[in-house]
C-alpha cells in the first residue's frame, strides 16, 4: 500500500485516575487526609492502528468501551499515558454538541469563536461564513443567542462549522444522532462528498446503518482494545453477534 | 517550549476574542460599566485618605494622589490574580471537548485586566492634568516615560503568577481562598498605603541598606515604589523647595522621613525577577496543562 497516513496510533494506553471524594485541597493535603492511593481505570489498552488519507472510518462499540477516549486522544484533548500519536493534516473535531459554543453569544459570533478555537483567523472564517450558515439552514436564527437553540439546531451549526472550514481530517463523536432524519441524511451526503475530496473522516456511531452507508472501514472497540478492524459489513456483523437480542432497536 | 509559543501565536485570534468577550461582559457594553469598575479603587482610596487624615490625623499633603498612583497598579495585580484562579474551571466544558493551547485562558485574563488598568491610568493622568492646569499642581514629569516599562514588567510578573495559580487551582480547590488571604496580607506589606521610605527608616540601622534591598527584591515593592517615583514628585519636595506649593507637592509633616531617589539598579533586578517568574510560570503550566481536560 502506498497510501499516505493521516492518523497513526502506536500502542496507545490511557489510564484515568479515579479521584474519590471530590477535588483535593491544600487543607486536606496538609492535614494528611489524602494518603489513599487513587485507583486507576484503564480506558485504552494498547491500541495500534493506522488510518490513511481519504479513508472514512466508523468506530463502534458499547458504552464505556473507550470509543470517545480514543477520539479525544486523536483530537489532542487527552494525552496518552503511554504510546505515540501522529496526525498529519489540519483537524476539525466535533466531540460534543455544544463544544466551543458560548450560550450568550449569537450563532454568528459563535461561528467566529469556534473558528478561533480551531486556530483559524477571522478573515479565514469570513470566507466560510456564508457556506456555514447555508449548510446549517439557520439563517433566520443566526443572530439570536444560541442558548435559544434546540439540540438539533446546535448540531446543525456545529456540523456546518466542522465541515465547511475545509479540514483535512474530521473527527465526529456520535453527535449526528440528534438531528432529524432529513438533516442526518444531508450530513452523511456531505461526508460522502468529503470522502470523494480525499479527506479523512473518523466517526463514532451507534447507528449501524449509517456506518454501512458511508464508512468503508469499521473499527470495533471493546474494553479498550480493538476487537475487529475490517470492512464495515463484517465488523458490524461481528459486533452485532455479541449484542443481546433485547437491546436491538427496531 | 518554542513549539508551544509558536502554536500560541497561531491562536492569537482566540486570545483576542476571549479578551473582547471578557471586556464586553465587564463593561456590559456601556461607559457606565467602566466607571462602575473604577468606582471600587476610588472608593477605597477615598476611605483610606479619610482614615489617615481625620482619624489617624497624619498631615500628608496630597496623600490621595500618592495612594492612588500605587493603588491602581495594586488593583491590577490583585484582580488579575484572583480572576486567574478560576479561569480553567470556568472553561472546563471547552477543555474537555476541544484542543487549543490552554495558555490562552490565563493570558486572556491578564490581558483584559491590563486593558482595564490602562483605562484607569488614563483617568489618573486626566486627574494629574486637571490639577496642573486648574489647581497649580506639578507638571507631569519626564520620568513618566518609564510607565510602559513598568507596566510591561508588572504584566510579566502577573502572567507568571497567573500560570501558577490557575494550575494549582485545578489540583487544589482552595487555592483561591488561600490566594485571597495572601493578597490581603501582601497589601499591607507592600508600600501602597505608605511610602517605601517609611520601611527604610524603620529598619535596624546596622544593616539598613542590605535589608532594604532584600525588601525591594520582592518585585511588587519595587514596582509600586517606581510607579510613585516616576509619576509624582518626591513627597517631601514642598519642604525642600519652598517656592512650589502646588497641590501635588508636600512632605509628611510629623513623620521624619525623606524621600529616596529612584534606584534604577534595583528596578533592573526586579525586571529580571519578573522575567524569571513569567518563564517559570509558563513552564510549570505547560508541563501540567494536558491534564486539565481530565481533572478540571
Amino acid at each position: 500500500m502506498t497510501m499516505e497516513t493521516a492518523i497513526r496510533l502506536d500502542k496507545i494506553v490511557k489510564d484515568f485516575e479515579i479521584v474519590k471524594g471530590g477535588p483535593s485541597s491544600f487543607k486536606s493535603t496538609l492535614l494528611g487526609f489524602r494518603h489513599i492511593r487513587p485507583e486507576t481505570l484503564r480506558a485504552l489498552d494498547g491500541i495500534s492502528l493506522e488510518i490513511g488519507k481519504g479513508e472514512t472510518v466508523a468506530v463502534i462499540g458499547r458504552n464505556g468501551s473507550g470509543k470517545s477516549t480514543l477520539l479525544r486522544i486523536v483530537g489532542r484533548v487527552y494525552k496518552p499515558t503511554s504510546g505515540f500519536v501522529e496526525v498529519n493534516g489540519r483537524m476539525s473535531t466535533m466531540l460534543d454538541l455544544a463544544a466551543g459554543f458560548h450560550p450568550e453569544l449569537t450563532g454568528r459570533e459563535n461561528i467566529f469563536f469556534n473558528g478561533a478555537i480551531m486556530g483559524l483567523s477571522v478573515s479565514q472564517m469570513d470566507r466560510s461564513l456564508d457556506r456555514i450558515i447555508e449548510f446549517s439552514e439557520l439563517s433566520e436564527f443566526i443572530d439570536a443567542p444560541i442558548r435559544t437553540y434546540s439540540a438539533g439546531m446546535l448540531m446543525r451549526l456545529g456540523f456546518a462549522i466542522a465541515v465547511e472550514t475545509d479540514p483535512e481530517i474530521l473527527l465526529i463523536d456520535e453527535v449526528l444522532a440528534v438531528g432529524d432524519a432529513e438533516f442526518q441524511e444531508k450530513c452523511y451526503d456531505r461526508i460522502g462528498k468529503f470522502k470523494s475530496d480525499g479527506r479523512t473522516i473518523v466517526f463514532v456511531t451507534h447507528d449501524m446503518e449509517a456506518a454501512k452507508m458511508v464508512a468503508g472501514r469499521t473499527i470495533w472497540i471493546d474494553h479498550g482494545t480493538v476487537r475487529a478492524d475490517s470492512n464495515t459489513e463484517s465488523a458490524v456483523a461481528e459486533y452485532m453477534a455479541t449484542v443481546p437480542k433485547h437491546e436491538l432497536s427496531p | 517550549m518554542g513549539k508551544e509559543l509558536r502554536e500560541l501565536f497561531i491562536y492569537k485570534d482566540l486570545l483576542k476574542q476571549l479578551v473582547v468577550r471578557d471586556i464586553k461582559v465587564r463593561y456590559r457594553n456601556s461607559v457606565l460599566g467602566f466607571f462602575w469598575s473604577l468606582g471600587n479603587p476610588l472608593l477605597q482610596v477615598a476611605t483610606i485618605t479619610v482614615v489617615v487624615k481625620y482619624v489617624l490625623r497624619l498631615d500628608i499633603p496630597n496623600y490621595s494622589a500618592y495612594l492612588l498612583v500605587a493603588y491602581l497598579p495594586w488593583t491590577y495585580f490583585q484582580m488579575a490574580l484572583m480572576d486567574s484562579a478560576h479561569v480553567i474551571l470556568l472553561h472546563r466544558d471547552l477543555l474537555r471537548k476541544v484542543y487549543f493551547p490552554r495558555a490562552v485562558l490565563p493570558l486572556s485574563v491578564v490581558l483584559s485586566n491590563l486593558i482595564h488598568f490602562a483605562l484607569a491610568m488614563v483617568v489618573f493622568f486626566a486627574y494629574l492634568l486637571f490639577y496642573y492646569f486648574f489647581l497649580n499642581g506639578a507638571p507631569i514629569m519626564a520620568s513618566a516615560l518609564m510607565l510602559p516599562v513598568l507596566v510591561l514588567m508588572q504584566t510579566l510578573l502577573i502572567t507568571g503568577f497567573a500560570f501558577f495559580i490557575c494550575t494549582l487551582n485545578v489540583f487544589y480547590e482552595d487555592t483561591k481562598y488561600l490566594l485571597a488571604v495572601l493578597l490581603n496580607v501582601l497589601f499591607y506589606l507592600t508600600p501602597v498605603m505608605y511610602p517605601a521610605e517609611l520601611v527604610y527608616s524603620r529598619l535596624p540601622e546596622a544593616h539598613r541598606d542590605l535589608l532594604y534591598k532584600l525588601y525591594m527584591l520582592l518585585p511588587m515593592n519595587t514596582l509600586v515604589d517606581a510607579y510613585r517615583k516616576t509619576l509624582l514628585p518626591p513627597f517631601d519636595s514642598a519642604t525642600s523647595s519652598a517656592t512650589t506649593t502646588g497641590i501635588l507637592h508636600g512632605g509628611i509633616r510629623g513623620i521624619d522621613v525623606h524621600s529616596l531617589p529612584m534606584d534604577y539598579g534595583m528596578l533592573a533586578v526586579a525586571a529580571v525577577v519578573c522575567g524569571l517568574v513569567a518563564l517559570a510560570g509558563y513552564r510549570y503550566f505547560i508541563a501540567r496543562s494536558w491534564i486539565f481536560a481530565e481533572r478540571a
